[in-house]
């Protein structure tokens, strides 16, 4: 009995990791490109990258999901993504407006002297960011970025709201059939993978811990 | 030396996300050279048009025909919506029919095979080969049923529902082919002292949000807790945390009492009596379809056969 549920309960944590590792893969670059958007000197750049940032943090994932899913068919009778696509679409924009807001942080971090210092030696912006920048934002970084993984994993128990059957769905599909158990049982999942996530930031955090 | 190394290898990765980003536009061009390949495969297909079109047109006129429309009615459902096209016609020309389902034995369950089965599950399999289409069962989130048909992500909501006046106005609904009614569910040893409407003001409820059985306490006046599904519901009650749900009387049958895993609970009042029916999109022409099938299949008595199998024969509707 247990192991039929715990494969069962593996499949659906399939799909959630799928979602977290896709959402990643594309959510990271992106983050990156809406924090540059952010800190452009170009104003009505700025302007309408801080706008976006705004709406996509301030309102509720869940309905960014039934929008992206739903509103093409809806408004434009268009034909639908599919599932899992929508669910992945609205993760990812989703989760590159909250990278981007702590990519700006890192990146201003950095003292202002350290720019100038690189000018001085002749560094064009690009070598100056790559060379002297980036390290030091990716240290400054890993805790707020360890933060928001560990939530992205528990946000993926959303996508079921569109049919998307990840662990909780599969948890959930149990106690129709009168077995409550599996549905607490999804829980350890999301433990044991959070605590290896965990551990991992902690070993990066103390790998790059020999410059401040 | 080895902390560099690792910096080093962090900077790569960002270095290589970034590169992924800016490689968009080159997997667009690997689409590019794929949609050439096809390209370059339908001159071999059609280098070889004796093969392709004598079997065709010899054997079923009537397929050979049908591609043919395939290719104009799906360019104008996409443009112009679903409203003047024949749904009927855009199902078979997609060949599947999309079934909007939750886990609700006995009418949609899966077997330990894996398959989808119960009354409703099988009745659907032979209205899709009524309709020469292959069944396709999609687990959908109940409260989105009537998004889910207008969006065209399903075609036929075909799940044990209870045919009301929100799924009247929101979808085209055929006529009713299973009775149900919604029930109070409360744990055995209370059973006696709530079996009158007045008794149940001094309990606390729980129910499936947006659910008949939501609408009979909301007709009654009596608050609630809404939950997304019956089994949650029932969950409430046997945890303690409600004293009392609502849910159908046909899943009541099914999941408590005796040799279930709720034998404590048991079912008391009757609230009401209503009718199961499938949903298609508004204004669908399947409607009529469907009748038809069903009145067919009752005189072909598979209508009966099925219940019985599954245990639902005193609640369906034969024509």
């Amino acid at each position: 009995m247990l192991w039929t549920v715990t494969s069962t309960l593996l499949t659906g944590f399939g799909t959630t990791l799928k979602l977290f590792f896709l959402t990643l893969l594309f959510a990271l670059p992106l983050g990156l490109v809406i924090s540059f958007g952010s800190m452009s000197k170009f104003s009505p750049l700025r302007y309408l990258t801080q706008t976006f940032v705004w709406i996509i943090r301030g309102s509720p994932l869940l309905l960014q999901i039934l929008i992206i899913f739903y509103g093409p068919g809806l408004l434009f009778h268009l034909p639908l993504l599919p599932r899992f696509t929508a669910a992945l679409l609205s993760f990812v924009i989703n989760y590159a407006c909250y990278f981007s807001e702590i990519y700006r942080g890192g990146i201003q971090a950095v003292p202002r002297g350290q720019y100038e210092a690189g000018q001085v030696l002749g560094m064009t912006p690009g070598q100056i960011f790559f060379r002297i920048t980036l390290l030091q934002v990716i240290k400054r970084i890993i805790p707020p970025m360890g933060n928001e993984l560990i939530t992205l994993v528990k946000d993926t128990a959303l996508v079921r709201v569109i049919g998307v059957y990840e662990i909780i769905w599969t948890g959930e599909s149990f106690t129709k059939k009168g077995l409550i158990w599996p549905l607490f049982y999804t829980g350890l999942f999301y433990l044991i993978f959070n605590g290896g996530l965990t551990i991992l930031f902690r070993k990066m955090e103390a790998k790059l811990d020999y410059f401040k | 030396m080895k902390k560099k190394f690792l910096a080093l290898l962090l900077v790569c990765g960002l270095v290589l996300t970034l590169a992924a980003c800016g490689g968009a536009p080159a997997e667009t061009g690997g689409n590019d050279s794929a949609s050439g390949n096809a390209e370059t495969q339908t001159p071999d297909d059609t280098a070889t048009p004796d093969d392709a079109a004598t079997p065709d047109d010899t054997a079923t006129p009537d397929d050979a025909a049908t591609p043919d429309d395939t290719a104009a009615p799906d360019d104008t459902a996409m443009l112009s919506g679903a409203d003047d096209a024949s749904d009927t016609a855009y199902v078979q020309d997609k060949g599947t029919l999309v079934i909007g389902i939750t886990d609700f034995a006995p009418m949609d369950y899966k077997s330990d095979a894996g398959e989808w089965i119960g009354f409703d599950a099988d009745m659907a399999k032979a209205f899709a080969d009524s309709l020469g289409v292959k069944p396709e069962f999609i687990e959908i989130n109940w409260d989105n049923k009537l998004m889910e048909l207008e969006t065209k992500a399903i075609d036929v909501v075909w799940n044990g529902m209870t045919i009301t006046d929100e799924v009247k106005e929101g979808a085209s609904v055929p006529d009713a082919y299973c009775r149900n009614g919604q029930v109070v569910v409360v744990p055995a040893a209370m059973a006696d002292a709530y079996t009158t409407v007045e008794s149940l003001k001094d309990l606390s409820f729980a129910v499936e949000n947006g659910s008949a059985g939501a609408e009979q306490l909301d007709l009654l006046g009596i608050p609630y807790t809404a939950l997304d599904t019956q089994a949650r519901a029932l969950m409430e009650v046997a945890s303690g945390a409600s004293d009392a749900c609502v849910i159908d009387l046909l899943m009541a049958g099914a999941m408590i009492g005796e040799g279930t895993s709720y034998p404590d609970l048991t079912h008391t009042l009757q609230l009401n009596s209503e009718e199961y029916g499938v949903a298609f999109r508004k204004g669908s022409d399947l409607v009529d379809v469907f009748n038809q099938f069903w009145a067919d299949a009752s005189a072909q008595g598979t209508v009966m056969e099925t219940a019985t199998m599954y245990g639902v024969q005193e609640s369906v509707i034969v024509k």
